[in-house]
């Protein structure tokens, strides 16, 4: 049997945007924005084994306002993604399919995201 | 690339399709156990974060604690490898740039993960 090349994704802008649909490029958004954050976990780990002087810089660049805005925001990335992944295991159990399922599944990942970042910064950082 | 008679022909398939029901289950299966993965990242870094070295040192000390980081940081590359690849073959055509962005990817998803191994393996073996 030959084997033919796979297609390509068709274009995005041929769409008119639905609310699964835009979780679906979030899901892959968020995916791909840990995927680069691994880099953070090595910076961090890599400096505490290389010595005190290294892990005080690293220290200080994630104890800088602008950085903490973005830990914050890769904490919603992470909750977020996760949910998506539990979605799809629902998805894949052949629940929540239909039409009002669908939408209300996306709806309540999002609430649970958002809610999940809220509640984890302000337990652990803003009134600890 | 694919000719015309290669597409008529309803014997062709799309790619191998064993690779592809691997890459589902192990997907799947590298999600689930991130869960938990997740839950215990999130404790290790409330519990350390803005702290000094000699605590990141003391709690990474822990055999417990050093294993679990190092499986984690295996079972996310695992996952993250499988994704970038999802979506290099959804935007690059079959051919010398697909090949190139899928070695890069296999080997930045291996970089992370050896690296954090041995960053671990300092700190459990000589502090």
């Amino acid at each position: 049997m030959a084997v033919r090349s796979r297609p390509l994704s068709p274009h995005l802008q041929i769409y008119k945007f639905t609310l699964t649909m835009t979780m679906s490029i979030v899901h892959r958004g968020t995916g791909i924005a840990m995927y680069f954050g691994t880099l953070l976990i090595v910076l961090w780990l890599g400096a505490a084994a290389l010595g005190d002087a290294p892990f005080q810089v690293v220290n200080a660049i994630f104890g800088f306002w602008l950085v903490q805005v973005v830990l914050f925001l890769a904490t919603w990335v992470l909750f977020h993604h996760m949910l998506g992944g539990i979605r799809h295991f629902v998805w894949d159990s052949i629940h929540a399919l239909d039409p009002m399922g669908r939408e209300w599944i996306v709806r309540l990942q999002l609430a649970a995201s958002i809610l999940l970042t809220l509640a984890a910064w302000a337990v652990f950082v803003w009134f600890k | 690339m694919t000719d015309r008679a290669a597409i008529s022909n309803p014997k062709t398939h799309y790619g191998n399709g064993k690779a592809a029901t691997r890459t589902f289950i192990w997907q799947r299966m590298t999600g689930a156990l991130n869960i938990a993965f997740a839950l215990f990242f999130i404790w290790f870094v409330v519990r350390l974060a803005g702290a000094d070295r000699a605590s990141m040192v003391g709690t990474v000390h822990n055999p417990f604690i050093a294993v679990i980081l190092c499986l984690l940081i295996i079972n996310v590359c695992i996952h993250m490898r499988i994704g970038m690849h999802e979506v290099i073959e959804d935007y690059l055509d079959e051919g010398p740039l697909n090949d190139l962005a899928n070695r890069a990817n296999t080997a930045f998803s291996i970089l992370v993960a050896v690296v954090t191994i041995l960053a671990v393996a300092k700190i459990v073996f000589w502090g």
